[in-house]
């Protein structure tokens, strides 16, 4: 079956744009506003919804935060974190979706990196060198 | 909730059968604008009769690609279509559960769109 | 002037660059027990290593993206984490081989224990990757490595008959004293020698760290077309001298002194000098490829800072990493295991590993949103889907034949 079968009603087009989250954002990679890797995008947050109620008339859940950290291997290995292990990205500070996730604000002040900031201050940062450009 | 918590979950119609399951879930950023970039709404569902897992998205675009797989992974997706998040009736332990008169639409995405 | 020695130093470093421990040791081995039989497989395998490398390197080029992070995207989080395990630990066994292949060559040329050579050696590949600059060092052992030429010119000195030679080469046939399955044990592990997957890895992550552009694919298409072929020449110009002089003597390689062997009675004292400077500077360069491959593989993963472009503070897991890989190499070597053994199942398992390796990139090759208008072409895609096959039944025969053969006893 194609995607342009007749059995089924034409597809919908939007004015913005079009994400679908397995193909153009999961497992992405996060770059900040200076274009250095945040982390990649393993999984999204969206508004609550109720369970076993009627959805009819309540606005479409958005996204709210990207996620990183634990959630990966949830989704690898299956299972749930805790909602206060969640590793989150605001989507407000998201700027722009392509082949990379784009931020609008820096790296360094972001809870995904405090892993990264913590080998360079206790490990990387003590070894001769570490801090210069390669010559 | 987290989305992989609706990815891969059960599809029902009204009577409790089962359509397939959820393949994708399509954005629209056309919501609300705030700081960078507007609100990211969900407009709708990806629904598979026979797998869960998506596989690069063959069956959405004219991508036609190395052929050969191409062919293959639209074949894996065969019957694959789009529910309106409109046509969602509520969201229940068993999976999702869509309204009686509920659309199949195509899943297509028109490839310049979603760039 | 100006940009024809710029292509001609990418061409050169692409050959000297092209050798790694398992070809030297595999090359050699095939050539001692099978004579040129299967050069064949050393054409398809470095016919495969062009259409791929080629490959990741443009779509690293256009999109800005390295292998893994492609890998990671298009399998998704569990497949992606299935090959990252498999990819990782072939890569951390081939590393341990070449940090093994320059002890080895240093004790060829010194005659001190490689045991005491190897945390010389990882210490020296750790500075290197700390401190010196991405092209330099590739330029450097690349050009180094060209010395691995006296292989071919052995070829030469030893006089050797040519009709069989090339008879052997155009029309193979298993040799009486090896078994069918022996021989397609070792076709795979030459195939995986070529083939390994920390080339695109590292290939099209370099393109990255050389900040390569649109502007940049011409260059590195010479490089990859030209230079890789004239690699694989070397590589059969080894299993050449290992015809010629460890067959009929029935020598079996176990260490790369033997390899060295028809060099050594080709040209003398001042070849062998020669052979070792290559071997070393061929397996230096190879283990600082597979350190970084490493490196690059988890933090494109997991999506964390890499790249040698960085200052390490700034691509600081990316380094532990690394630092984690050297320290396992010299651990394992410490044990008195054997460099040569575990180049031998590292290529194999490499083989293995190839097919997820080789999809992903194929598949964003041919995804607009990644390449615009450089998609890949009809012909392009041809090519890579026959040799998807070729790498699907070689990674799905390894297992099988490495339990009949008994690792190619």
């Amino acid at each position: 079956m194609t995607p342009h079968d007749d059995s089924l009603a034409p597809p919908d087009t939007y004015a913005g744009q079009v994400l679908d989250a397995q193909l153009h954002l999961l497992d992405r990679q996060v770059l900040d506003t200076d274009g250095v890797p945040v982390s990649t995008l393993d999984d999204l947050e969206i508004t609550d919804l109720p369970l076993d109620v009627s959805l009819r008339g309540t606005p479409a859940p958005t996204i709210a935060n990207l996620l990183t950290g634990v959630t990966l291997g949830t989704r690898i290995f299956g299972g749930r974190p805790p909602s206060s292990r969640l590793t989150r990205i605001p989507w407000r500070h998201v700027t722009d979706i392509g082949v990379v996730v784009t931020l609008g604000v820096s790296g360094e002040r972001l809870d995904a990196t405090w892993p990264e900031r913590w080998v360079r201050d206790h490990i990387v940062a003590h070894i001769p060198g570490g801090r210069h450009d390669p010559e | 909730m987290i989305l992989s918590d609706l990815l891969n979950r059960p599809v029902l119609d009204a009577e409790g059968r089962t359509l397939g399951k959820v393949l994708d879930a399509r954005f629209v950023i056309d919501g609300a604008p705030t700081q960078l970039l507007a609100e990211a709404r969900l407009a709708g569902l990806i629904v598979s009769p026979h797998t869960g897992t998506t596989f690069l998205g063959y069956e959405r675009t004219d991508e036609n690609s190395p052929w050969l797989i191409a062919a293959f992974l639209r074949w894996r997706h065969r019957g694959s279509f789009y529910v309106r998040w409109e046509d969602v009736e509520m969201l229940t332990e068993r999976g999702v559960v869509l309204v009686a008169a509920y659309a199949r639409r195509s899943a297509a995405l028109s490839t310049s769109i979603g760039i | 002037m100006k940009q024809l020695l710029g292509v001609a130093l990418g061409i050169l470093t692409a050959i000297g660059g092209f050798l790694d421990i398992g070809d030297l040791v595999t090359s050699s081995v095939v050539g001692s027990r099978f004579g040129m039989t299967l050069v064949w497989v050393i054409v398809l395998g470095v016919i495969g290593i062009c259409v791929f490398a080629q490959m990741s390197g443009r779509v690293a080029a256009i999109s800005g993206r390295a292998t893994f992070e492609i890998v990671r995207e298009r399998l998704g989080a569990r497949m992606a984490v299935a090959n990252l395990g498999a990819s990782f630990l072939i890569n951390l066994l081939t590393l341990t081989a070449e940090i093994g292949g320059v002890a080895l060559a240093l004790q060829l040329a010194s005659s001190i224990e490689p045991t005491l050579w190897v945390p010389v050696a990882a210490f020296a590949v750790w500075l290197v990757i700390w401190r010196v600059k991405f092209s330099i060092m590739e330029n450097v052992t690349g050009l180094l490595g060209l010395c691995l030429i006296v292989f071919a010119v052995a070829v030469f000195l030893l006089q050797p008959d040519w009709a069989t030679l090339t008879g052997q080469a155009i029309a193979p046939s298993v040799p009486a004293t090896e078994t069918g399955a022996t021989y397609w044990y070792y076709a795979i592990a030459l195939f995986g020698s070529a083939m390994t997957p920390y080339e695109v890895f590292f290939f099209s992550s370099g393109a990255v760290e050389e900040k390569w552009t649109k502007k940049d694919l011409t260059q590195s298409r010479i490089n990859v077309l030209v230079g890789f072929p004239l690699g694989g020449i070397l590589s059969i110009a080894i299993a050449a001298c290992a015809t010629i002089v460890l067959l009929p003597q029935g020598i079996q390689v176990t260490s790369l002194s033997q390899v060295a062997l028809p060099v050594a009675e080709a040209g003398g004292k001042l070849a062998v000098a020669i052979v070792i400077v290559g071997m070393i500077a061929a397996t230096f360069g190879a283990t600082l490829e597979t350190t970084l491959s490493s490196g690059y593989t988890i933090a494109q993963f997991f999506g964390w800072s890499w790249g040698k472009f960085r200052r390490p503070v700034k691509a600081a897991r990316f380094h532990l990493v690394m630092i984690i890989c050297l320290l396992v190499g010299i651990a394992v070597l410490a044990t008195g295991a054997d460099p040569v053994m575990i180049t031998e199942y590292s290529v194999v398992f490499s083989a293995i590993a190839l097919p997820l390796t080789y999809l992903p990139i194929l598949l964003v090759a041919n995804d607009k949103q990644y390449m615009g208008d450089l998609v890949n072409g009809r012909a392009t895609n041809a090519v890579a889907l026959v040799f998807l096959v070729i790498i699907l039944v070689a990674s799905l025969a390894a297992i099988p034949l490495m339990i009949i053969t008994g690792a190619g006893a």
